[in-house]
């Protein structure tokens, strides 16, 4: 019986096997077939949580009771532009990227031109300026709050320039700069490592012009060098800019037990301001509406930043 | 002139010395305290006090199952790279050399979803992983990630550079185009999706917005998420957290040593492109 029906199903199943062969050869199923997995995780896992978020953020919507979501138009809009500590979270996210987006860039492109040069053991130094970039924040965040404990020989040599030998990650004076030494340190290796397969871009007959006409090492550098390496600069800034925006786990890290963005706020950010109302509050409205905002911001940084690349051609 | 350029040298080593030492202070440190006892902290002993005392306990106490929680993050990092090296390559051929209709709105949603932060979409998927059962479970960890946009738009790139005739000869010799693509474009694309692996691995390894959200039951937690606990529990004992710091970033580390100069090349030629 089983032999007859395997036998049958061979002889029926042709006509069934070339219509299969056809769809995995013909460019108009296929293209579908292969974006399929794709757009589905994409809609279930993308697309619909990005519609909810809209969506919610125009909702008196608690996660307990999410069935008795109500619309309440721009309420939680006008409730967070009338928060003063949003504007302290935004005000903190803008601090973040100022400080920390000029710094790493230039170490990035010190570090990437020491490694560049014709030294003993630069593979060596490149691993190490780089290592720090692949561990992870919390790691790191951890490292650096118990070296800058009050009383380490950190904040002991800090105290002698001023600032108080004091725990960093606790005092409100220090905590944010704390985190962006956090983040200095962890992505410098990463505009490193772009600054210098920059530099390796650069034509090498090009520093041979340079010589000929007598240009010194600072000139070959600044006439030849840094033209090349604009347009990566350019994408170092956008990206890092955007990075430091969406910073979360040093500022987790360094918040034990209590609120986000601890001590006393002083390390709040945009990120951390609706990660606290949405889902440590489970207030999944007001929580939406901030994260619309981050969007916003987002959006309009990117757009900037374009703006300016077009600008400058 | 001879000697100006030997004080230039110099000069560099100093340089490049110090920043060294300033990079590595912190990883030098933390290996040091691992080892020593909570009266040495920030003192420098000998080789005779230095002990395992401090590791011994993260094998040995179930409310820090280091064991567990490695376990955990191998199980979710591996989900996450295989559905990434099977979905992205997929797609992405699928823009790049397969011409179907809505190809053009599949590629801009890939170009979108890579631009937008995840931190958009966070509260509603928690809420879904949340009323789907899914929390501390590895479907919820691992499910929602199994694609990424940017990959399938590096996949993309690499396809377009892959010539028309591989798949046009392979066809003749009785493949399908689908057929074409596993047998003869993927494995072509091998340097590519190595790449993409370390690079979806050593992110999903160190990830802890996600991991910390959607599994926040101890059993359930990933490294990066047990080592933030460790570091509350044992505040006040610096050498225990240090211990806690090295055993949960070796494997990374070790990973990371063992694929370098690819990791480095991804990096590299993202910022390029990019």
């Amino acid at each position: 019986m089983s032999q007859y029906s395997k036998q049958e199903g061979r002889i029926t199943g042709r006509p069934g096997f070339s219509r299969l062969r056809m769809l995995a050869d013909s460019d108009k199923a296929l293209g579908w077939i292969f974006v399929l997995p794709f757009l589905v995780l994409w809609c279930w896992w993308f697309f619909y949580p990005f519609v909810q978020s809209f969506v919610r953020s125009f909702q008196d919507a608690n996660f307990a009771a999410l069935g008795q979501a109500k619309f309440i138009g721009l309420e939680n809009y006008i409730n967070i532009l009338q928060d003063k500590l949003f504007y302290e979270a935004v005000w903190h996210s803008l601090e973040i990227v100022i400080i920390s987006v000029p710094v790493q860039t230039f170490l990035g492109l010190s570090l990437a031109i020491l490694v560049n040069k014709k030294l003993k053991g630069k593979g060596i130094f490149r691993t190490v300026f780089f290592v720090p970039y692949i561990t992870s924040q919390i790691a790191i965040t951890t490292v650096f709050m118990m070296l800058f404990k009050k009383g380490t020989f950190l904040t002991d040599f800090f105290g002698k320039f001023g600032f108080g030998d004091v725990t960093w990650f606790a005092d409100t004076r220090y905590a944010l700069l704390f985190v962006c030494l956090l983040f200095i340190f962890q992505n410098s290796g990463f505009t490193m490592i772009v600054y210098l397969s920059g530099l390796q871009e650069v034509p090498k007959d090009l520093y041979e012009a340079g010589e000929i006409d007598g240009a010194s090492g600072w000139n070959k550098f600044r006439f030849i060098t840094l033209p090349y390496l604009k347009p990566i600069t350019f994408f170092i800034v956008s990206v890092t800019t955007i990075v430091g925006f969406q910073i979360f786990d040093q500022i987790a890290a360094i918040s034990r037990y209590g609120a986000l963005g601890s001590p006393a706020g002083a390390t709040s950010t945009v990120v951390t301001y609706f990660y606290q109302h949405g889902i440590r509050y489970m207030n999944i409205g007001y929580g939406s509406a901030a994260v619309v905002l981050f969007f916003i911001i987002i959006m309009l940084i990117t757009f900037l930043q374009k703006k300016l690349l077009d600008e400058k051609g | 002139m001879k000697e100006r350029k030997f004080t230039g040298r110099i000069l560099l080593y100093v340089a490049i010395i110090a920043l060294g030492l300033l990079f590595a202070m912190p990883f030098l440190y933390t290996i040091y305290t691992s080892f020593i006892s909570m009266r040495n902290v920030n003192t420098l002993v000998g080789p005779d006090q230095w002990s395992f005392a401090n590791y011994y306990v993260y094998f040995t106490n179930e409310a820090y199952d280091v064991p567990q929680w490695f376990l955990n993050t191998l199980i979710m990092t591996s989900i996450v790279v295989l559905g990434n090296l099977i979905i992205n390559p997929m797609a992405g051929f699928a823009l790049a050399k397969v011409d179907f209709k809505g190809k053009a709105v599949v590629y801009w949603i890939v170009v979108a979803t890579m631009m937008i932060p995840y931190h958009m979409i966070l509260i509603p998927v928690y809420v879904n992983v949340a009323q789907l059962g899914w929390l501390n479970t590895f479907k919820g960890l691992t499910i929602p990630f199994l694609y990424q946009g940017l990959y399938i738009f590096m996949m993309r790139q690499f396809f377009l550079s892959v010539p028309g005739e591989f798949i046009e000869a392979a066809r003749i010799d009785g493949l399908t185009k689908m057929g074409a693509f596993w047998r003869i474009v993927y494995p072509l694309a091998n340097s590519s999706l190595i790449t993409m692996s370390i690079l979806a691995f050593s992110g999903t390894w160190n990830s802890y917005l996600v991991p910390s959200t959607l599994a926040n039951s101890p059993d359930k937690y990933v490294l990066v998420v047990g080592l933030n606990s460790v570091k509350d529990l044992f505040f006040e004992n610096t050498p225990m957290i240090m211990a806690g710091v090295v055993l949960t970033t070796l494997p990374i580390l070790v990973f990371f040593f063992l694929f370098q100069r690819q990791y480095i090349e991804g990096i590299s030629a993202s910022g390029v492109k990019g």
